[in-house]
């Protein structure tokens, strides 16, 4: 079988410094996604209306997502197997999918309806789905490549 | 005198437990990055619109004053998460070059806050009147630099493994 390396493993410093570049990214999408939600449950930015703070982070949201998602495809790119044999991995990736599609639809819908319906569920449940996303993310790092349940 | 500090709190039965625990330690660990995703978040949104690069709509007041409460909120979760991550490896952190440089960013970020502070983030009223002056988007910018700083310093610390290379030698040559 031929061997193709990957030129990111050729230096020690392009992970850490992709890391660096996914965190700044997710500080900006789940950042300003978590800014809406804070609206919506009524903890922040009280002055402001949902719609028009949905509207005014769109483009740092959608930035955000994409620079997060591409650094987040190269970091995986580095070492494939060590990530497709973590359940942690598996874990993330469905979240990752199911805050992305809430976060366009339900949650986008309930933003931009002054007054928000279910403001409160919605808000809650993007910021419970990000969270899970967060601590995916953390995981990975900690089960190195096991399928592990028995220390659960 | 710190070194004996740290080596103490991290032999104490809580971080010893959080330090070995499967589970414990990685949950502290991503409490840590939810605080700074919802929250840093928030600096990076009060800079940008500073800078006049983001939410161009509001009034600076209206983004500088709303957010100022939930950012100690967010500060403190992330504070809180990131201390107990350092009692539980105080000894290994205390050599860490990255963990020294994180300390010193904050340091540098008290003195930002207490030089802005009163100029800058308390007057964002004015700007909404007169426009946003030379010394508040230096102010933000500032602010942007520093804290994608102490992220990245943050993320170095991990990789920083024991032995603790050239810093730990030398403070063992001078018996410190």
């Amino acid at each position: 079988m031929m061997l193709i390396e990957n030129p990111l493993n050729e230096s020690e410093l392009s992970f850490p410094i992709l890391e660096c570049i996914h965190i700044v990214s997710f500080a900006f999408s789940v950042g300003t996604i978590a800014l809406v939600d804070f609206r919506l449950l009524g903890l922040g930015m009280k002055r402001e209306l949902p719609s028009q703070l949905h509207r005014d982070t769109f483009f740092w949201t959608l930035g955000g997502l994409i620079s997060m998602i591409l650094s987040g495809l190269l970091l995986f790119s580095s070492d494939p197997d060590n990530y497709y044999l973590n359940w942690a991995f598996d874990l993330k990736m469905v979240f990752l999918l199911l805050a992305i599609v809430f976060n366009y639809t339900i949650h986008r819908k309930a933003a931009l309806s002054d007054p928000p319906g279910g403001a409160k569920a919605v808000g809650g449940i993007s910021l419970f789905l990000w969270g899970c996303v967060l601590f995916g993310g953390i995981f990975i790092g900690f089960l190195n490549s096991t399928l592990d349940f028995s220390q659960i | 005198m710190l070194l004996s500090l740290a080596l103490w709190v991290q032999a104490t039965d809580f971080f010893t437990y959080l330090r070995g625990s499967g589970y414990a330690y990685p949950i502290v660990l991503s409490m840590h990055m939810v605080g700074i995703a919802f929250f840093g978040g928030m600096i990076l949104m009060t800079d940008m619109r500073i800078l006049g690069l983001a939410m161009k709509k509001y009034p600076v007041s209206d983004v500088v004053d709303q957010l100022r409460i939930p950012k100690r909120w967010g500060f403190l979760l992330a504070g809180t998460c990131g201390f107990l991550l350092f009692c539980c490896k105080a000894e290994e952190y205390y050599y860490n070059i990255f963990f020294r440089l994180k300390l010193t960013l904050f340091f540098l970020i008290f003195v930002h806050a207490m030089t802005f502070r009163g100029s800058v983030y308390a007057k964002a009223g004015e700007f909404d009147k007169r426009g946003i002056p030379g010394r508040a988007k230096v102010a933000a910018v500032l602010s942007l630099v520093l804290w994608a700083g102490v992220a990245c310093m943050g993320r170095g610390i991990g990789y920083i493994e024991p032995p603790w290379g050239i810093h730990a030698q030398l403070f063992d040559l001078l018996h410190l």
